[in-house]
């Protein structure tokens, strides 16, 4: 999962990468409103997080500009203003849900994989496909009941094709969600993590199409 | 009683205060020029009969040789001829002579004791009310003393002082009422401006003006000017007192959340130590903010629709449901009108949906009524409930639930809080079939 979190204040922006990236999610800061404008349009994310109070214009303004050219990205909003009053304008902007100051990184990891979720359909918070389940609120992985350990960059590229399953996901997609923006893999890693992850979770349950890409096999294994 | 009479309207004091004067000086002034009016006339007869009677003393004589009284010339008034006219005259000694007036005729008037000049009033022939004069005279060749009388109906001054009296309380009936009526209007066009100040100031409290109209007399005027001040003032101080609330909780919030990231990254027994007391520090930031930003219960208030007021926390509350899977329903009845504060409403509506939206299983439902002059919201949730003492718990100060739950805070508790703060009362109760119903009972001001 790859997120956009836009924070000006740096001390905060680190802390919440770094605690992020331990839970597997892949963040990218802006720190200002223009910044995160110009990667929200040139860049792919799985969701946004969104500080109120930006150096240049609310967070709702920049939102709602978003919103009007048709990006429908699930966003959470991050804000030291609690009141109703601030909330609902966050709302009516167009946001998703809402984490105040202070908060956990677990309460921002919950909310952001239920975001990501439902984005892409899933009611519950287990998805399964064939004999694989993947908890988005605990970040486990079993095969048929059974827990599969799995390393940070092996969840994500996992994930990302459990949530677009049955869809055939592209490298070239794989490529913008699962990996750093600055650091390119070459399409050899890819092909090793996905070989890794067969043999984790069984040789049927990632499918190679030619040409196109991956895919999460529901078929035979299903019980 | 007394607070009764204190409270009396204005228009009411003055017309009954004229109503008494009215009533009281007017009939005052009708009778005292009534009694003069009497004296005078009865002042004015008695000269007429004095000169009737002095008359007869000069014209009365005795003729020795018929021994009788003589009157040489008759008193000019033919009244005295005509029979029982009630004008009379009549000269008698003490024996057997006799004189009268013709109108007497074959009856005569009793003489009284007295030797002077006496006035007195006394009934006549045919039962007629007489006023009579007499006095004593001695004649040079008579031996007896004389008493010569002269008598007038009184019917006559009675009616015109009854004439008069009907006259004069006509006039001063008249006059009574036209007072009235001229005070009526006096009091009609001299209230006038207070009842403009008063009728402004109901638009004021229905939300219908925003300051109360000065273009008033420069008494009022300077009372109209200060209300609005003060109405400015109040709304500046509350403005003043949640942006500066709002501008405190964004320079506190964000160091406290940089350092509850971080706190995350320390070693599990410092981690507890650091993150219970960020969390004491936040509480307590977010309880006091909470408080500063309420305006609390307002003297002047616009009434406004309860749905609308709430529009934009429901539409948000909806939207947070969809994105969490749950059903939100919205029973607010259409036209309910309410006299509060619209942010602390938003804002105990709010903290109590959203703490429903996190506990809920499938669904939030948000009502609202008008029970006994009290507005009565109820926001249930099918989650797990609440056990007695966290109901408690969650009613105290900075009662913090569930801390794994995330997002569930002080919500509950600065929703009694803010209740409070409106007189009202937030109660914690069961839904039937599992989950809670948190019901809020706010007074509704008394319509203006």
């Amino acid at each position: 999962m790859k997120v956009l979190l836009v924070e000006d204040d740096e001390a905060l922006a680190s802390g919440l990468t770094l605690a992020l990236d331990d839970a597997g999610v892949l963040v990218e800061v802006a720190g200002d409103g223009r910044s995160a404008d110009f990667l929200v349009s040139t860049e792919r994310y799985d969701a946004i997080i969104l500080d109120l109070g930006l150096p240049d214009g609310n967070g709702t303004q920049w939102l709602s500009a978003w919103r009007d050219r048709g990006n429908e990205l699930p966003v959470l909003i991050l804000t030291a203003r609690d009141r109703w009053s601030d909330k609902a304008a966050g709302f009516s902007a167009g946001a998703d849900d809402y984490v105040t100051k202070p908060f956990e990184t677990a309460e921002i990891l919950f909310r952001l994989r239920a975001l990501v979720r439902r984005a892409h359909g899933h009611a519950h918070p287990v998805i399964r496909v064939g004999e694989i389940s993947l908890d988005t609120h605990s970040a486990q992985v079993t095969r048929a009941g059974m827990p599969v350990a799995l390393t940070a960059q092996e969840f994500r590229l996992l994930s990302h094709l459990v949530h677009a399953a049955p869809r055939v996901v592209s490298r070239s997609e794989l490529t913008e969600h699962v990996y750093d923006g600055d650091a390119e893999p070459d399409s050899n890693v890819i092909d090793v993590q996905v070989s890794r992850l067969r043999r984790k979770l069984g040789s049927h349950s990632i499918e190679t199409l030619r040409g196109q890409g991956y895919r999460m096999l529901a078929g035979v294994q299903a019980r | 009683m007394a607070a009764r009479l204190r409270r009396l309207p204005i228009a009411t004091r003055m017309l009954v205060s004229a109503l008494i004067m009215v009533l009281l000086v007017l009939p005052a002034a009708g009778g005292l020029l009534s009694w003069n009016f009497r004296e005078a006339v009865n002042a004015a007869f008695d000269k007429r009969l004095e000169s009737l009677l002095n008359v007869v003393l000069a014209d009365v004589s005795y003729d020795a040789r018929t021994d009788a009284l003589v009157v040489s010339r008759a008193l000019g008034d033919s009244r005295f001829d005509s029979v029982f006219s009630g004008w009379y005259w009549q000269v008698r000694d003490d024996g057997e002579r006799v004189l009268a007036s013709r109108s007497l005729w074959d009856q005569r008037l009793a003489v009284s004791q007295r030797r002077g000049l006496t006035f007195r009033t006394m009934t006549g022939p045919r039962e007629q009310s007489l006023r009579v004069l007499e006095r004593d005279i001695r004649l040079p060749n008579l031996n007896d003393a004389l008493h010569v009388q002269v008598a007038a109906d009184l019917t006559e001054v009675e009616t015109q002082i009854a004439s008069f009296q009907a006259l004069l309380w006509l006039s001063l009936a008249t006059l009574g009422s036209l007072l009235v009526a001229l005070i009526a209007l006096q009091v009609r066009w001299g209230l006038e401006p207070l009842r403009r100040v008063e009728k402004s100031l109901r638009a004021v409290e229905q939300g219908r003006q925003a300051s109360v109209e000065t273009d008033l007399p420069k008494e009022l005027a300077r009372l109209a000017g200060a209300i609005n001040t003060v109405l400015e003032r109040d709304g500046r101080l509350i403005e003043r007192g949640r942006t500066a609330a709002g501008n405190l909780a964004h320079a506190l919030k964000t160091p406290v959340a940089v350092l509850t990231t971080l706190a995350e990254r320390l070693p599990q027994e410092q981690q507890q130590i650091m993150q219970a007391e960020l969390k004491r520090l936040d509480d307590a930031v977010r309880h006091h903010l909470a408080r500063a930003s309420a305006a609390g219960p307002v003297a002047l208030g616009v009434e406004r629709k309860l749905n609308a007021v709430l529009k934009p926390v429901v539409d948000g509350i909806n939207r947070l449901a969809v994105r969490r899977g749950l059903v939100f329903e919205e029973r607010l009845p259409k036209n309910l009108q309410v006299r509060m504060d619209a942010q602390d409403l938003q804002e105990i509506v709010g903290n109590l949906l959203e703490n429903a939206v996190n506990w809920a299983v499938s669904s939030v439902v948000l009502e609202a009524s008008i029970k006994n002059s009290e507005l009565l919201i109820s926001v249930t949730d099918d989650g797990p409930g609440m056990s007695p003492e966290s109901r408690q718990q969650a009613l105290s100060r900075g009662g913090r639930l569930d801390q794994s739950k995330p997002g569930s805070g002080l919500g509950l508790s600065i929703v009694s809080e803010l209740v409070a703060l409106h007189e009202g009362k937030l109660q914690l109760g069961d839904r039937t079939g599992g989950g809670l119903c948190a019901q809020v009972l706010l007074p509704l001001p008394p319509a203006v």
